[in-house]
């Protein structure tokens, strides 16, 4: 579907300044945003420039990211009509910097790191708006930004929403810091992109926000007129050499935008100051550009704000586009010969109708927007209630505790408890040695359901996107590396560790694996992270691709129960996951699946949307066969009390299995449920062991429901 | 220590940090290309090897040309070191 995303407000908060106001101040006389660093105290005497934002007190129990997403979304929300139908926000940080704080401490409170998780920032955006729909995480390294703002858009082209506040946030903290100063990606000096002597990037922190509509509110409003996704499929943190990925994402975005390229007024590149991106960059562009626009990067007033970045650089964008300003690529002297780009030295005052975005990151993750005038082109679908279409399931993939496949399968089938953590040999076997020579457990877990559903959908070529949900992310290699940042007094931080750190990471070794150059999605959603990721494939799989839909999620002996209060609660640590591969063509595959609803209750109660979206209680007792619900252990007695309340609603006497008792508590233990629920319909019969006295389903269907203060429903159903 | 005992060492060093499992020392050839070579050796792994040299050896590399000279087989990585560790007490 085509058709713009209306910017009806905008926020953004940098190094620069705070607001569209300091921020054009900045850009348009050429400042310089870097500073030596203060947010926090390194234990050497080498301080690195940053870009760093004087956060206003107040919300002081609030970690430095959520702040920071606040005064953006309060920018973008200033003269909002209304409360937000979604909110997307693309972050690698959360509470990360606090956390960090708190381990050293040797804090063993759980609550104290109650705002750790990527998926309280956008919670807390959704709070605060009064947002009741989707509230959604896109962790994608350097790219999040983009992402987020790419899948608003076509959650808006989709009817599925009006309004959606989208945008990207990160702040700094000693991970990203010491990280990329291990990966000798940091430039001393104030960074200097597409220079000839540019020696790295400067890490930055800042957050961007917008508010966009399908509907203008102004006749001459600035829109997102298209965006594009890509993964290079090619290295877990270096750029493909020749821009490959990018030239892709650039290439399909002006399709998405029904533009040619001498339609492009201005490129703002992604241009961070390594000198690996600055090249790959550079051969894309002009390799998709016969003549070339005026470009630049903002990165060298800017510094790199890795999530906020695409996002903060999409309302500079807006803002090229509303003040006729083109900003200059801030800290050049002599642009470097080998790229062949004659970047802009002075920031320049002229009118541009049309902005080309670049935002790349880690897991050769790429994203395009276009942003520029769209006029009045009406709305674009309508708006279309939930729930989504049909995706057909053509093989799946399931990991716990017990084992892998059957292992795993038969016995939930059975219904018999399959939670524990699984020994690495026995599902990391089937993968190249050198491939996983450097990985640790998530990763691993993930490719190896990665290969299985591929194997098991016996389709001769791979999936090309790949949509992974994580609740936290790759705790060890995060442990690991704070761990050895702590004991040599941050010394010698492991760039390994970092590489693998991202929450991308796992999507990423899958499509070098496999080869998969589409999109490329992480969601960390919490305990809806499954579900997250359905939504985005939902939203983004073409009608002719396939794509991998999963959750995974590993249980570490230090982290998981600092950071889930499930896991806190339990007896003992659980993790796995599942997916599938999934396509769009009707009647194929051996299942099918949709996401019916996808809301908040704050308020705690079962969303009313939930029962209407299913159809309404008449239609939900016949064609309901069996439902499996998701109490997470931390707000068992509300989730108990919203099951309670369906049921009730409609006189519904549908038996339901709390699968968590089952799987153990782990953020992605709903994938495992609907690897049950896609194993259930094909089978056409619920097992006796399963849910006595077993029962046929003769046509019915399969609800996996998430339940606490996100509430999800997935249905599944026979092909 | 002498050129083929820090050979040897730094062998162990690499199995281990860059855990090249099924690798053992004697498969490892002291003149053969270390990066991008037969055992899959890439610039995360130098940069890998760049903190291992730094920490247990005291010798520190920098810039990323210097690097890959150094990086070029295991010959030359014991070499950089000797000319370049600080006078041992010994």
């Amino acid at each position: 579907m085509s058709g713009p995303a209306y910017i009806l407000g905008s926020g953004i908060v940098t190094c620069l300044g705070s607001g569209r106001e300091a921020t054009l101040a900045a850009l348009a006389a050429n400042r310089c945003g870097l500073s030596a660093l203060e947010v926090f105290r390194p234990l050497q005497e080498e301080v690195l420039p940053v870009g760093q934002v004087a956060v206003p007190a107040g919300a002081a129990d609030l970690p430095r990211t959520h702040r920071l997403a606040l005064e953006a979304a309060a920018q973008a929300m200033a003269a909002a009509p209304g409360p937000p139908d979604a909110v997307i926000v693309g972050t690698t940080t959360g509470g990360m910097l606090e956390s960090e704080t708190l381990l050293r401490q040797g804090e063993t409170d759980c609550h104290s790191y109650r705002f750790h998780g990527l998926t309280t920032v956008a919670e807390l955006l959704g709070r605060r708006f009064g947002c009741c729909g989707p509230v959604l995480t896109v962790s994608t390294a350097c790219s999040s930004g983009t992402v987020a703002i790419a899948l608003a858009l076509e959650m808006l082209r989709q009817g599925l929403a009006g309004r959606i506040l989208a945008g990207g946030v990160d702040s700094l903290c000693r991970l990203t810091y010491f990280g990329f100063h291990s990966l000798q990606l940091v430039d001393r000096h104030r960074c200097r992109p597409l220079d000839r002597d540019r020696q790295g990037m400067n890490v930055a922190e800042g957050a961007a926000m917008l508010l966009l509509a399908a509907e203008p509110e102004q006749d001459d409003a600035p829109a997102i007129l298209g965006a594009a996704l890509s993964c290079d499929a090619h290295h877990p943190a270096a750029p493909h050499p020749e821009g490959r990925g990018a030239l892709a994402a650039m290439r399909a975005a002006l399709a998405d935008a029904a533009l040619a390229p001498e339609e492009i007024g201005y490129i703002n590149l992604h241009g961070t100051g390594t000198r690996e991106n600055d090249l790959a960059e550079a051969r894309a562009v002009r390799r998709l550009f016969s003549r070339l626009p005026p470009l630049s990067s903002i990165k060298g007033a800017t510094g790199h704000g890795l999530a906020a970045a695409g996002a903060v650089e999409a309302v500079v964008a807006a803002l090229a586009v509303e003040e006729n300003l083109l900003p200059a690529n801030t800290g050049l002297a002599e642009p470097d010969p080998a790229l062949a780009l004659q970047p802009l030295r002075r920031p320049e005052r002229r009118p541009v109708e049309r902005v080309l975005s670049n935002s790349f990151g880690f897991g050769g993750n790429n994203g395009s927007l276009v942003i520029g005038r769209a006029g009045r082109v009406g709305a674009v679908s309508g708006n279309r209630p939930w729930p989504l279409p049909w995706l057909s399931i053509h093989g799946w993939s399931c990991l716990s505790g017990a084992g892998m496949q059957a292992q795993c399968l038969d016995r939930l089938l059975r219904g018999e408890r399959v939670a524990g953590q699984c020994s690495a040999s026995r599902f990391a076997d089937r993968l190249d040695p050198r491939l996983i020579r450097r990985l640790k457990r998530l990763p691993v877990m993930a490719l190896a359901l990665a290969l299985a559903m591929h194997e098991d959908s016996a389709l001769e070529t791979a999936f090309s996107s790949v949509f992974l949900g994580t609740g936290w992310g790759a705790l060890s290699e995060t442990h690991d590396f704070l761990e050895r940042l702590a004991e040599t007094a941050e010394r010698f931080p492991s760039p390994t560790d970092f590489v693998g750190s991202v929450h991308n990471g796992p999507a990423g070794q899958v499509a070098i694996m496999l080869g998969a150059r589409g999109a490329n999605i992480t969601f960390s959603g919490g305990d809806g992270s499954f579900e997250q990721a359905l939504l985005g494939a939902s939203l983004w799989l073409g009608d002719e691709e396939r794509g991998c839909v999963m959750a995974v999620d590993e249980a570490h002996g230090v982290l998981s129960s600092l950071f889930d209060p499930s896991v806190a609660a339990s007896a003992g640590l659980a993790d796995g996951g599942g997916g599938f591969v999934l396509g769009r063509q009707p009647g194929q595959g051996r299942a099918r699946v949709r996401l019916l609803f996808h809301g908040r209750a704050d308020d705690g109660l079962l969303p009313a949307g939930l029962v209407r979206s299913c159809g309404g209680p008449e239609v939900l007792g016949r064609t309901c066969g069996l439902i499996l619900a998701g109490l997470p252990l931390a707000c068992r007695e509300q989730a108990e009390k919203q099951l309670h309340a369906l049921l009730r609603s409609g006189g519904l006497r549908v038996p339901v299995v709390r699968y968590r008792e089952l799987t153990g508590e782990f953020a992605s233990a709903s994938a495992l449920a609907a690897v049950l629920a896609a194993r259930l319909v094909h089978d056409g019969e619920v097992p006796a062991g399963l849910c006595s006295p077993g029962c046929s389903l003769s046509g019915r269907r399969v609800l996996v429901l998430g339940l606490g203060m996100t509430v999800t429903a997935m249905e599944f159903a026979a092909p | 220590m002498d050129t083929d005992t820090l050979i040897e060492e730094l062998k162990v060093k690499l199995i281990d940090i860059l855990n090249l499992s099924g690798v053992k020392p004697e498969d490892m050839d002291a003149e053969a290309r270390l990066v991008g070579g037969d055992l899959g050796i890439d610039s995360i792994d130098v940069l890998e090897m760049v903190v291992m040299v730094e920490k247990d050896y005291g010798v520190i590399i920098n810039s990323q040309e210097m690097g890959e000279k150094v990086f070029a087989s295991l010959a030359s990585l014991a070499a950089h070191i000797r000319e370049n560790a600080p006078a041992s007490k010994e």
